[in-house]
């Protein structure tokens, strides 16, 4: 069997700050095939946006990644060089991030920028890398590529902006795809063209992508799996029917039920008690114990990850399986 | 009180926004050598009735006008023409007591609590100075009645002292809740007030809101492009696209029995758990701007079933049934349900 697409095992960044060390990512395990879209869940401050920066060695000091194993097709990631990391990055691996204006320079056309791209990692002409951008431009959905290629970012909606920074991120056919809430800033009606445009994509490219959102909503209807963060690790993981049908993990179980879609009108809607715990006063064990309904003594030591075939839980209490509805 | 005349009533209410222009702009205007800057079209000829001890939820996408139209109705900005009358006194024309009368008995609660919250105060401040200018509490008793109103919002009134970077983000919210209510209003505009917080932490808050509407008897016109939470908490929906109200109606039949496409629309694509591997999309196209919107139905051109008339002929808000309205040419001008239009395909409406 060949190596998975992707594999992190153990992963680790914490950055080093005055008043102590904050855990952002404190022990992840991931794996991605090829097709395969992973929704990668978690409320503020979880770790998801810094675990999907941790993987593509994008974390600045005073963060570092401390611990563990990041696997591209088989090929370590911690200990390749900052060359080989800059080869694989929007070449092998893309990133699209929340806001498209950190992609796009607001001074060049948006063409010359995906020219750029396509000849830093391709000896092609100038010619040929418009004709490559143009056909990304296509792809995404933006219409009349041969015109739009010569407008400025400021040109676009920003439905449109967000286009463009997924059609620079699938560029070079990239194995990989790392998106940071790229729908989370736009309207349901456009939300939902970009999703069906992604789904598509990579089906029809074979690519992986990772999909860091808040949104369970989002999430179930375009991922494949879903893993859901709480400070800083993963707390349950499985097929996204696995996950939000028969959830073991209270906190996840949570999630689900606050969801005003969840709740019947006139009922008050059922919450999860308290706030999630600042990055530097994480409670001893389980981090989520202050907040859980289940919590007993053991919950004091830390919860392993009860792991079988790539569905887990972190928990000592976990929710019985449910019947399947 | 009258069971008659609602309490709040806007009635063909225009908005224009146009960029102010400097001398020189309109010296050259003036030769033409410039053109007039554009104009926003924020709110076109909207009506709107909220009655006493309703929760009206307004929907819409960016760029409709659904902030513009609580602003106008908080009377935070005039209107290009049209009303908008509280208690049946047009509120553009209220003077000195009753003015102000009015400016404290309508209170907006904002979508940031950071910009909404001066950084450089401490939260008895931030809730304290409106009712102690107001004259509605004395100097001496500020401290015993922000501790109350902390109290009421689920906030610790030990934390009184301290300054809006130390809460949280829901918290933060509960700070600006407190500040609304801390002059005593009957009724609250929500602009987008719990769209920034997160899922476990927006459940609280819409909890904390349904609860005071209950316990302070507040009249809500509640603010979101989130139509499930809308739902949720509304007694009635308004949804607004590009300036105009498109469909209202009491929450239930929106959701059961919507007659205007771009609301069947939204409703299709509401993220929900239960759509696993859903096709995305049914409407194509952009939003358009609404300096230069598209004449007759400003949704036909994103519309499936958009006809000849659809482009050129506005559509009027029509009762389609009792509390029902809808601006849309289908159907002898009142929509059609969707079980009719089929799954918006534009299929031909197949009659049993």
């Amino acid at each position: 069997m060949s190596d998975p697409l992707l594999e992190v095992r153990g992963l680790r960044t914490w950055f080093e700050t005055p008043k102590g060390t904050v855990k952002a990512v404190d022990g992840v395990d991931l794996t991605l095939e090829r097709g395969e879209i992973l929704g990668l869940v978690g409320e503020s401050g979880s770790g998801k946006s810094i675990t999907g920066f941790s993987l593509l060695g994008l974390v600045d000091p005073p963060g570092r990644v401390v611990e563990g194993d990041i696997r591209f097709l088989g090929e370590d990631l911690r200990s390749a060089s900052p060359r080989r990391l800059r080869d694989l990055r929007g070449n092998r691996i893309a990133m699209i991030f929340q806001d498209p204006m950190m992609t796009l320079n607001p001074v060049l056309r948006i063409g010359t920028q995906m020219i750029e791209t396509v000849r830093a990692h391709a000896k092609v002409s100038k010619a040929e890398a418009r004709a490559m951008a143009r056909d990304a431009l296509g792809q995404v959905g933006i219409p009349h590529p041969d015109e739009r290629i010569d407008a400025y970012p400021h040109e676009f909606s920003g439905g449109m902006r967000q286009r463009v920074a997924i059609a620079i991120a699938l560029l070079h056919k990239p194995d990989l795809i790392i998106a940071d809430e790229p729908t989370t800033a736009l309207d349901v009606t456009i939300q939902s063209q970009i999703l069906s445009e992604v789904q598509s994509l990579t089906r029809e490219m074979g690519m992986g992508l990772i999909w860091i959102s808040h949104d369970l909503g989002v999430v179930g209807q375009l991922a494949n799996k879903v893993a859901v963060m709480y400070a800083g690790r993963i707390v349950e993981r499985g097929t996204v029917d696995e996950v939000l049908d028969a959830p073991r993990h209270p906190y996840t179980r949570g999630l689900i039920d606050s969801l005003p879609m969840e709740n019947d009108r006139g009922q008050p809607l059922r919450q999860i008690p308290g706030n999630a715990p600042p990055p530097l006063g994480r409670p001893e064990g389980c981090p989520f114990r202050p907040r859980c309904a289940r919590a007993t003594d053991t919950c004091l030591s830390e919860p392993l990850e009860t792991e079988a075939q790539g569905r887990g839980w972190r928990c000592f209490n976990p929710l019985e399986e449910e019947a399947m509805a | 009180m009258t069971a008659t005349a609602p309490m709040i009533e806007v009635a063909g209410v225009t908005k224009h926004f146009r960029r102010k222009t400097d001398l020189a702009e309109r010296l050259a205007m003036r030769v033409g050598l410039a053109e007039e800057p554009p104009t926003v079209h924020a709110l076109d000829d909207v009506s709107l009735q909220i009655a006493e001890g309703e929760v009206v939820g307004l929907v819409g996408e960016s760029g409709c006008g659904k902030s513009t139209l609580g602003r106008v109705v908080a009377g935070m900005l005039p209107v290009t023409s049209g009303q908008v009358a509280r208690d049946g006194k047009d509120i553009a024309t209220l003077k000195g007591a009753e003015a102000r009368a009015m400016r404290l008995a309508t209170q907006i609660i904002f979508q940031d609590p950071m910009s909404s919250l001066n950084p450089r105060k401490k939260v008895i401040d931030i809730i304290g100075e409106a009712p102690r200018l107001h004259g509605l509490v004395k100097r001496g008793e500020v401290r015993a009645e922000v501790e109350r109103l902390m109290g009421l919002v689920g906030l610790d009134p030990a934390m009184a002292n301290r300054y809006p970077h130390q809460f949280s983000g829901g918290q933060r919210q509960r700070i600006g809740i407190a500040r609304a209510l801390a002059v005593n209003p009957d009724f609250l505009i929500c602009d987008e007030s719990i769209a920034a917080l997160d899922v476990s932490i927006q459940a609280q808050v819409i909890n904390l809101l349904v609860r005071l509407r209950e316990e302070l008897s507040l009249t809500l016109l509640f603010i979101s492009h989130d139509l499930s939470v809308v739902r949720y908490i509304s007694d009635r929906v308004v949804i607004m696209y590009l300036g105009r109200v498109v469909e209202t109606a009491p929450t239930d039949r929106i959701f059961d029995a919507a007659r205007h496409p771009y609301t069947q629309a939204l409703l299709e694509e509401i993220p929900r758990i239960d759509r696993r591997g859903h096709r995305f999309s049914s409407v194509k196209g952009e939003i358009p701007s609404p300096v230069n919107p598209p004449r007759g139905c400003h949704f036909h051109p994103r519309c499936p079933l958009a006809m000849d008339k659809c482009r050129v002929e506005r559509p009027a808000l029509i009762q389609a049934s009792p509390g029902h309205s809808v601006a849309c040419h289908l159907d002898g001008g009142t929509g059609r349900p969707l079980s009719e239009a089929g799954v918006m395909t534009g299929d031909t409406p197949s009659k049993d």
